[in-house]
Order: C-alpha cells, then structure tokens, then sequence
C-alpha cells in the first residue's frame, strides 16, 4: 500500500514559519533519495547538492501518529508522520469544538484511535457542555471524550468494546 | 655514545619530573578534560571536582579522583570556593587549575588558593584584581604607552545632576556614538550604546544599575564605539622572572552577544610589522601589570589597521587551542609548570620568537547546544549520536559523547573543533572537510552556522568583523533551515512502511523501490555528497 503521507515538524521543532508538507506515491519530485543504512539516508536534492540525513530517535504518539528525529547539515528536526487522509479525518474531528457556536446537530468523531471502554449517555439524555461521552481506551491509556456543547443527545452510534478509527462518527447532540 | 649527549639526557631525565604530583581541576566540561590531559602527561595526577549534575561526566570519568561540591545550580558547587579548596585538602591536591569562567578571574579565589599554601595555576591574586579592574587596566596600558580605546579613565558620576554638564562635555570629547560600560565588567553586561548626549545620563544610570546587580559595583565608564572593527587578541605567557613573550594572535570577530563563535591564528590579513606592534603592545601592557603565567590581551582593530587595548583576560581563554596548534606549544603544560616555579620553557621562547611569521594557519569553531535558528537560545537536553570529525590536522576538545546529557545549568559549549594547515585557505577547506563529518543528533547545535561559515566567500576571503553574524547570517538563518527541511522531510518519509518513498533497506533489490529511487542509487555512485 501506498498513500499520501504528511509530514510536518512538530510543535517543539517548528518555526512559526514551517507548514506541513504531503507527499505522494511515486511522486518523481525532483528529489532522489539513497539509503545506506543504520539512519543514513542521502538526499540528492533540486539544488542539485547532495545532503546526507540521519535519522534518530522514532516515537509513536497516542493518536497514532509517529515522530522521528532527522539531522541535516546540523540542522535537528523532529517531524511528525501520518497518512494524509488519516490527517484530514483527525483534524475534521478535533475542529468540531468550533462548531460549538452552530445551532444544529454537532457530529462528535474519534480524535483518536482506539478502543470505546465505555459509553455514559444514551440518546435522549440532556447533557452539559464539557460532560463525558464516552471513554476510548488507545496506548493503555484511558481517553475521556467530553461534550464539546450543551445539549440532548440524539443518537450514540457506538457500545463498548467497539474499535474505532479515526475520525469515525461517535454520537451526535442536537 | 658521546659525554654530551649523556648530559643531555640526564638533563631531560630532570625535565620529566612533574611539576606537581596531584592538580585539582576546578572546573567541568571540555576545559577540565583538557587539563586533566595535560596533567597525565606529564605524569600528574588530576582530582576533578563535580556537581550532582555532573556526577558521571567525562571530566570525572577520565580523572584520578573526583570530589563532590554540591547541588547542579553553579552558586551551590563550582562557584564555592570553601568547598573547592576542601576538595584540595582531603584530595592532597598541591595545585588548583581554574579553567576558564567560574572562579578562574576571581582574585579573592586566588588569594584564598595561595592562601591555603596551595599553587593557583594563572596568574596571581594581585594581578587578577588589578586587571579585572578594567578602568584601572585602561589606565595601566595607557602609562605603558599602549593605545587604548579613547574614552574615560575614572567612574563616572552616575547620581550627582550638577555633574551632568561635565559628563556631557566628557561624552563630547570621546564622540558619539560611544558605550557606557561596568568597570568590573565583562560579557557585555553594564553596557549602553549612546548615539547622543540627551540619552546619556539614562544610559549611565542603567549600566550602573545593571553592573551593581552583576558584579556588586556600579562603577561605569565611557568608550567610544570602534566600527567596523575586529577583534584582535594576543596569547602571553610570563614567568617569575619577569619575562614575558607573545605566542601569536588570534582573531575572534565571529561573535554573537559578545560571545565567540569562531576563532583564528593568525588573524588574517595582518602584515608582519603591524602584527609585530600588536604584540609587543601586548607585552607592554602584560609587563606593567606583573603577569605571571598566561593571559589574553584584547584589541579591536579597524580597517586602517589601528588597533586598540580594550582588556587583559587573566586565564586560560577558551580558544588557547588555536594558537597551540600554530605555535607548537603546550600552554596548558606550559601553565603548570610556571606554577611550579619554572622559567618559561626553551620551546615557548622559540615560539615567540617565530611568532611574527607564523607558518601554520589554525581554525576553531565553537560546537554549543544552541539553536541558530533561535537566535543561540540555549537547546540541553541528551545526546543521541555524537561522530566527531578526525583525521590530518583535526583536534576535537570535548567533554561530552554519546548518551550524555547536557544539562540546562551551565555554558552550552559542548566541543571545539580545531583544524591547522599550512595556510589559511588550506584550513579553511579542511575545516569544511571536518564539518562534513561530524554528526550530532538529540540536540540542536550551532554546526549550521559552522558549515554556512566555512563557506562563506567573505569568511573566505577574510573579510571578517564584530558584525559579520549580524550581518551575513540573520538574514541566511532561515533559507538555510529551509533548506535542510526539505531534505530532512523526504528523508523521513523513507521511515515509513508502505509508504510514499522506499524503505529503508539498502541490502534490498532494487525493484523494491521506486523509479526514482533507483535513479537516485545510480547517481550516488558518481556523486558522493558532502
């Protein structure tokens, strides 16, 4: 499989400056890369200058996106990788708060990936803005999902012990 | 075998003895590393001292001994003198080497060494205090008839309002625009930039205000501002019996914040009889003020080659290595062995003799955990991979390596890289050449400024100035990261199964990869990157 991927460097590494770059398969760029082995990677790049890359350090965030550490002529980068339609959806997903001015039915997503551990509310139930939904279970970790508004709930599309994805529709509050 | 080459060898039998048998080294980092290996040399042994921050660094690692001093922060540990000089006693220590910074230019430190019947390897108490006094040193060189930056040379009157008429005139005279600076000072703090006389009485009072808090002493004086200059010093070195020589010079204008990044020897460009003037000025101004063992003098230089006194560093200097490699001399060596009573060597005074002719050119550059693209904020944090360049003419001063952290408390300096060769243009190829190799990750460092400089064609060409990082690279920062962005994203990508661009796997056949990707392999062979 291939796929679009995202890259962007991470909130710690970023200049305000830096934006996040998409990749395509076989995309013939007018990039070349050669790896050697144990973290080299050469990078024959448009400017027609040869770089060496290192990467280092790699970590997977919660959410399932992955970090990696790349040095380049000195410069140290940490650079956040995620397929770029898995992107597209956690972002729609983690924007809904600013749906919290809208009046009409607000579609509450996985933020992230994991598995639902429980469900406190059933379609009807009135509920604050900031209450528990639902609590998704990713990396062991416990992830309370909260009401991003005031209102009744309409429908919950998901029961305990499903495994969601991100982006997937969680419930929805009118 | 002949009568005098017996004799000789007898002689050199007495030339091996150590000056000392155990040095305490009060200090961290690469500087106590490089003294603890001027000590084993010469068959000294080396107590280190430490902070909890420091308990498993290299400077302990490669010590006889190491002795505790405190919590991380640099008040509670290599800043306390009582402890220090404890360490000495239960350690049976008959030496201390300061370093440079900490307590290296505090002549009370000093005093309370020789006061302790112990050896201070620099130059004495009373000398430390009359230069550290930097009015009282403008005023030392001034009556060895050495030219100093024109300005005042008592404090001036900072809270007295019926003074201020006399100030401004003073200000007049030395002409605009012109610094306010601390004469306890040092590292720029205390210091005011005055373009005009109306911003005159608030600029003392600030200076004055900041150098009381700093130093604990208010006083202030006035300097006219040298532009464009570089700054030009000169390596001493003395001994007891009053002789003093000059090792050669050294150029340090690449400078951000007063702080050095690179350094030079010699300083480009300058002829023999301006470089002969420069250091016999040097000595003049060493001479007056008694020095024992080594110190720095420092000079700016404009472009007509004028030059003047600015201050006398009382220590070892950070960039000593530089002018090691050119003169052939062990200063550090050198050091212990004027502490141990000793004339300065034949070497040394073979050296100076030389120095006004150098034949070798050497290059350091200052490898610090800041990001350039930050403007040097500091960036700790623990080192990944560490490959550190070597090869003809390479000398690397360090005191770190892989997997060690660099804490948050003290100098952000973690390696000096050094290259030498005939000439200036050689070492500047070989100091690209060294970049090339080395390799740092887990922390951001300054090695991109390095490699922009080492190719710099006004670096290149030795058009050098206090203002060239102002100039050449605040502007270059950003393209140059950018630069490196781009690289670095593609390369990632490779990290990633099934993704975009081929994996990682250079043992693979090559239909596992992309089109482009093989073409890349084919272009490796001929293009080797840099």
């Amino acid at each position: 499989m291939t796929s679009r991927l995202r890259v962007a460097p991470t909130r710690a590494s970023a200049l305000p400056t830096d934006r996040p770059v998409v990749i395509a398969p076989d995309d013939p760029g007018e990039i070349d890369l050669e790896p050697f082995g144990d973290g080299r990677v050469v990078v024959h790049g448009a400017d027609g200058v040869d770089r060496w890359a290192r990467l280092g350090h790699a970590r997977r965030l919660p959410d399932g996106r992955s970090v990696i550490e790349v040095v380049v002529d000195g410069w140290r980068f940490e650079l956040e990788l995620e397929d770029d339609a898995r992107a597209t959806l956690r972002e729609r997903a983690t924007r809904a708060p600013d749906a919290t001015a809208a009046t009409g039915p607000l579609e509450v997503r996985a933020a992230i990936p994991g598995r639902v551990a429980s469900v406190g509310v059933v379609a009807g139930d009135e509920i604050a803005a900031g209450s528990t939904i639902l609590v998704v279970e990713a990396m062991k970790m416990q992830n309370e999902l909260r009401a991003p508004r005031a209102g009744r709930v309409q429908r919950v599309v998901v029961g305990a012990g499903d495994t969601i994805e991100l982006g997937d529709l969680l419930a929805v509050i009118a | 075998m002949t009568t005098t080459a017996a004799a000789s060898l007898r002689k050199d039998a007495a030339d091996r003895r150590p000056p000392f048998r155990r040095v305490l080294v009060a200090n961290r980092g690469e500087i106590a590393v490089r003294i603890i290996r001027a000590c084993h040399e010469l068959g000294v042994e080396a107590v280190a001292v430490f902070s909890d921050a420091d308990a498993t660094a290299e400077h302990v690692r490669v010590a006889d001994d190491a002795v505790r001093l405190g919590p991380p922060p640099a008040a509670e540990s290599y800043l306390r003198i009582d402890a220090i000089l404890d360490a000495a006693a239960r350690s049976g220590a008959e030496a201390i080497h300061p370093g440079y910074g900490f307590l290296a230019e505090r002549a009370e430190f000093a005093r309370a060494v020789e006061d302790a019947g112990l050896a201070f390897v620099g130059p004495g108490s009373a000398t430390i205090a009359a230069l550290g006094d930097k009015l009282a040193a403008r005023r030392g060189a001034a009556a060895a008839g050495v030219p100093i930056v024109p300005g005042t040379l008592e404090p001036a009157s900072v809270e007295r309002p019926d003074e201020v008429a006399a100030i401004v005139a003073e200000a007049e005279r030395v002409g605009f625009p012109l610094l306010v600076k601390a004469a306890a000072g040092g590292g720029g703090r205390g210091m005011r930039r005055v373009l005009a006389a109306h911003e005159l009485p608030a600029a003392l009072a600030a200076g004055s205000a900041e150098a009381r808090s700093a130093f604990g002493d208010g006083s202030v004086y006035l300097e006219r501002e040298i532009r464009p200059a570089r700054h030009v010093e000169v390596q001493l070195i003395g001994d007891s019996d009053g002789r003093v020589v000059a090792l050669g010079e050294r150029d340090c204008s690449l400078q951000r914040r007063h702080q050095k990044l690179v350094e030079e020897s010699p300083a480009p460009g300058l002829d023999p009889d301006l470089r002969r003037e420069i250091h016999a000025a040097a000595v003049r101004a060493a001479e007056a003020a008694r020095l024992v063992n080594a110190a720095t003098v420092e000079f700016l230089l404009d472009p007509d080659g004028r030059f003047w006194f600015l201050e006398v560093n009382t220590r070892l200097q950070v960039e000593h290595g530089v002018t090691e490699l050119v003169s052939g001399v062990d200063i550090v060596r050198e050091q212990l062995w004027i502490a141990a009573g000793r004339p300065l060597s034949a070497e040394t005074l073979a050296a100076a003799e030389r120095a006004v002719v150098p034949v070798r050119h050497a290059i350091e550059v200052r490898i610090s955990a800041e990001d350039p693209a930050r403007g040097f904020a500091p960036a700790p944090g623990r080192i990944g991979r560490w490959e550190m360049p070597s090869g003809p003419g390479v000398r690397v001063d360090t005191g770190v390596g892989a997997g060690d952290r660099v804490p948050p408390d003290y100098d952000p300096l973690v390696a000096k890289l050094m290259v030498v060769d005939t000439d200036r243009e050689a070492a500047t190829a070989r100091l690209a050449r060294a970049l090339d190799e080395t390799v740092v990750t887990g922390i951001q460092t300054t090695l991109p400024f390095h490699r922009f400089v080492a190719r710099h064609a006004g670096f290149l060409a030795g058009d050098l100035s206090i203002d060239w990082v102002a100039q050449e690279w605040d502007g270059a920062v950003e393209a140059d990261r950018r630069v490196a962005l781009t690289a670095a994203t593609w390369a990632a990508a490779t990290s990633v199964a099934g993704g975009p661009v081929a994996r990682l796997a250079p043992e693979a056949d090559d239909r596992s990869r992309s089109a482009w990707s093989r073409d890349g392999r084919t272009r490796a062979v001929n293009r080797w990157p840099r």
